[in-house]
This record gives structure tokens, sequence and C-alpha cells, in this order.
């Protein structure tokens, strides 16, 4: 019985995270097309509002299309790879209180854990499609996830410090539900050191090196096309949900408001995300693209080093007051 | 000429990423602009006198036939080499030039309108119809009685009268008017020539209301 219900409430998260990130796509090229002057989807319904759907009936009947000279096997593994690490680390994302799949006491890691994951299933496209741009991307992917997984880690050792705990239900709980008790305020190098990092390690715009469409075709999903790309697409979004989530949950106290709203308890939780990811896409709008050395040197010279200096620092304060 | 650099940034705004909240303060402003997007089946464009579109030839009142004297300035002008026009001379007529064909090759054309600048009796015009696809090759060459069909099409559509009417693409704005052929001194506002007209975007900033 506890099974069947443990399996209803996947069911559920599921069907709402991939209905969001259907609309996610629907609100960043709406958000994108009226910063550029322009209106975004209007014709598949009320302003376009049917078009993620549509999108995805395409996507899901496409011819699927698989290379001659690729790998197959890992061809086929590196979307799923990449969605079912990115999928897994919602299990353990409290969305308000007792609204989580698995309170377990190393949430934090976990999501860690799956995140560098994710990035295998890039690195293995990459190697998979046996095309020079995919390779290029999976290297560059490779890279950026190595180097930013530290500066991500590392920024949020003081919120650790802080609530002294890895649970994250337990992290919301230890910021107290009030505007000052956040932890923006005390961590706030750390959330600088964890925005940009967010960024890198989700492929976003402006470290979106990866798949940059001006050098690289599409790098690492070049020989991607149907249904697979649309995996990898939905394996993006669900990356900027999840690190929107770990943002709101670590730095701006989770699910608590102002005031308690009654049968959505998540309503501010979800309302942060938002704005989360409404500045993912205002980026994406606004930035132009890093080139890659400089993306190394931000990441080892400026990110970790004050990833480190924050850590030190927090400890310090922590031990004298 | 003097380039203005921007002046450079100090420590404070490097830290702080001033450039960076500037670029992001624009985007966030275009965001609560209109978008200048048109919908275009579902909205029309407002195409203004002097556009140039599809190709038309006069239709003559009284001849009921083109005006083109075939002098071929145009063939020698046109870049693309679309227009072939043969001619003939007719014994009993002298030296008088008769058009037996006159063919436009739509596909190739560049829209550039020097054709109907350069000739001398406004034979040939440039319309602003634009939306005439097709969906062979041969539909978009057009031979004279097409052209001639264009023109009256044209006409009805825009309910003039030909006596009346002038067109941009006959005699662009702001040309002076001596070394014209007699034929393309045409009866304009007066904003269309000499110290009283109106060009580039005063033009644009004129017709703003005007609907044409
Ligand atoms: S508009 Fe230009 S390219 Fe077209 S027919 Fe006239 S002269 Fe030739
Ligand atoms: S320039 Fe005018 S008159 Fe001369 S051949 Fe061309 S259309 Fe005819």
């Amino acid at each position: 019985m506890h099974i069947l219900i443990l399996l209803l409430y996947i069911l559920l998260l599921f069907t709402v995270v991939m209905l969001h990130v259907a609309y996610a796509t629907y609100f960043e090229r709406k958000i994108i097309g009226h910063m550029q002057v322009r209106m975004g989807p209007m014709e598949v319904g009320w302003h376009g509002l049917l078009q993620p759907i549509a999108d995805g009936i395409k996507c899901f009947f496409k011819e699927d299309i698989i290379p001659e000279n690729v790998d197959p096997l890992g061809f086929r593994l590196a979307p799923v790879v990449s969605l079912t690490a990115m999928v897994a680390s919602l299990a353990v994302l409290p969305f308000a209180p007792g609204w989580v799949l698995a309170d377990i006491d190393i949430g934090l890691l976990f999501v860690f854990a799956m995140s560098g994951l994710a990035g295998y299933g890039v690195i293995l496209a990459g190697w998979a499609s046996n095309s020079k741009f995919s390779f290029l991307g999976g290297l560059r992917s490779m890279a950026q996830v190595i180097s930013y997984e530290i500066a991500l880690g590392l920024s949020l050792v003081g919120v650790m410090l802080l609530s002294g705990s890895l649970n994250l239900s337990t992290i919301v709980e230890a910021q107290g539900g009030t505007f000052g008790g956040m932890y923006i305020f005390p961590q706030f190098i750390a959330f600088g050191v964890f925005f940009v990092a967010m960024l890198a390690e989700t492929n976003r715009v402006p470290f979106d090196l990866p798949e940059a469409e001006a050098e690289l075709v599409s790098g690492y999903s070049t020989e991607y096309s149907g249904m697979r790309y649309a995996i990898f697409f939905m394996a993006e979004y669900v990356g900027m949900l999840v690190m929107s989530s770990l943002g709101t949950i670590c730095f701006f106290g989770g699910w608590s408001g102002p005031f308690a709203v009654p049968y959505f308890p998540a309503l501010w939780f979800v309302l942060k995300v938002y704005a989360f990811m409404f500045v993912f896409i205002w980026i994406r709008a606004t930035m132009p693209r890093y080139r890659y050395d400089q993306l190394m040197e931000l990441g080892w010279k400026w990110l970790i080093p004050l990833a480190l200096a924050n850590i030190v620092l927090t400890a310090v304060c922590k031990a004298l007051f | 000429m003097q380039i203005q650099y921007k002046k450079k940034r100090n420590l404070l705004q490097n830290l702080f990423l001033s450039e960076l909240v500037q670029g992001m303060w624009l985007t966030l402003r275009r965001l609560f602009t209109k978008p200048i997007t048109l919908q275009y089946p579902h909205e029309q464009p407002n195409v203004r006198r002097g556009f140039r579109g599809q190709h038309a030839l006069v239709r003559d009142p009284e001849t009921h036939t083109t005006r083109c004297v075939g002098c071929m300035k145009c063939v020698m002008v046109c870049p693309s080499r679309c227009i072939r026009i043969r001619i003939q001379k007719r014994p009993e007529h002298g030296n008088r030039r008769f058009i037996s064909a006159y063919h436009i090759d739509a596909l190739r054309c560049v829209y550039c309108g020097y054709c109907a600048e350069v000739c001398p009796v406004n034979a040939i015009i440039l319309t602003e119809v634009f939306a005439y696809s097709a969906f062979d090759r041969k539909s978009l060459s057009y031979d004279m009685p097409q052209l001639l069909d264009n023109w009256d099409r044209y006409l009805a559509e825009q309910g003039e009268d030909l006596a009346q009417y002038v067109n941009p693409t006959w005699r662009p704005r702001g040309l002076p008017e001596g070394p014209m052929p007699a034929g393309k001194r045409l009866p304009v506002p007066d904003d269309w020539k000499g110290k009283g007209q109106v060009v580039g975007r005063l033009w644009r900033q004129s017709v703003q209301g005007q609907n044409r």
C-alpha cells in the first residue's frame, strides 16, 4: 500500500514537473521575444498557449534517426542518463512542509551527485555521436561541469555550516521562516558564487559553451533529432528547475513566505522558483557568451577561491558568535 | 573623426558589474514595450506609394496598349538583365517602333526600380502589390498582356485616375526637374521636389498619420 501511494506521488510529481518544463519553454520564448521587441509564439491557441503541446507532439512523432557511424548503445543511452539523473534529484526537494518524496539526510549531496551524473549524459552524447562538433561540445561540457561542480559544492558549504544539516527540509526550517532569517544575507558571497556556478552547471547562457550554436552547430546534441533531442531539452529545463529550487531552498527560505497559504503551502516556493527561472531567461536574453579560457579562469581563479574564503569566514564567525 | 570611447570603469564599477547591470536594465525595459511584429497574414502591412513591388505596364487609355516607345533604356539599365523587348518597324509607319514582345522575369528582378525611373514615357511601373507568389517559374515570367493586366488590376484596386496618377518609382522624390525628359516632369506635390522636398526620416514622419 505504502509503495502504491509513493508511486502515485512519483507519478504526480513527474507529471507536474514535465508540464512545468513544457511551459518553461513557452515562458522563455515569450519573454525573450518581448525583450527583443518581438512577440514569440502567437499562432497555436490563444497567444500561442498550446505551442509547447504542439512541439511535444511533433517531437514525439518524428522519425527516429540514428546516424550510421555513431556508437548505438552510447547514443541511445546518453539522453536517458541526462534526464534520469536530473529527474532523480527532484525526489529530495521539499516543496512545502512534508511535501517531499524522500526526506533523506544527505539531500544536498544527492542533488550534487545527480547533477554531476547528468554531465555524463552530455559527455556520452558527445563521445558516442562520432562527430567533431558533438565531441568538442562534450569535451567542453566535461571541463565545465568538473570545474563548476567544485565551486557549486563549496559555495553551499557555508549554508551547511549555518544550518548544521544536509537535509534540505532542515535547511529551510533553520532559516526560521522570517525575512531576515534567509541565508542570502549572511551568505551573500556564497550566493554570488552559487548563482554563477548554477548558470554554468545547467549550461545556460552566458556559459552555454557545450552547445554554442555559433561555433559548434548545436554542440553535443548536433546528431540528435526528434524525441531524443527533446529529452536533452527536457533534461536542461529540469536542471534549471532543480537548480532554481536549490537556490530557493538554500538562500531564500524555501516554502516560507509572508503569510501561510491555505491548501497550497508550496505557493511561495513556486513563486520563488519562477523568479529564479525568470532571471535565467532574462540573462539569456541579455548576455553574450563567455570565451572558453575566460570561463575556466572565472571558475578556477575567482569562484573557487571566493567560495573557500567564504567557508573560512563563515566557520570563524560561527565559532566566535 | 574622433572616436568616442566609453569612459574607463573604476574599481567599484568593475566589482559591481555595472556594465552587466546596464545591459540587464535595457532588456528589462524592452520587455514592457510594444512589440513591432506584424502578424502578417492576419494583419496587412501599410504599404505606401513608392514601394517597389510587382511590375506593370501602364495601359494607355487611348490606344489600349502600352505607352512604351521601345527606347530600350530599361533593358540597358536593368542590373539583373531580366527585361527582354522585341521591337519591329513597319514600313508604312516610317521610323516608329512597335513593341511585339515585352518580357519581365520577376524571379530575377531585384526590385531596384531603375527601369521605371529611367523610362522616358513612364510606361513601366513598380506597383505596391507584393503578394504574388506562384507555384511554378513560368507564371512569374510576365509577358506584355499580363503586365498590362497587372496595371488594370492595380489601378482598379487603388481607385485612381491615370490623369492624376504619379508614382515615386517614375519620378523619385527630390530629383531636380531640369535634366528630366519632358514626360517625367509630372505635376507633383511640393514636398517631392526642390527645397520643399521631404525625404528619409522626415518623409516617414510626415506620412505617419496619412494612411498611404
Ligand atoms: S526593378 Fe531593377 S531588376 Fe527589376 S526589372 Fe526593373 S531594372 Fe530590372
Ligand atoms: S524605358 Fe520605357 S519606353 Fe523605353 S523600352 Fe523601357 S519601357 Fe519602353
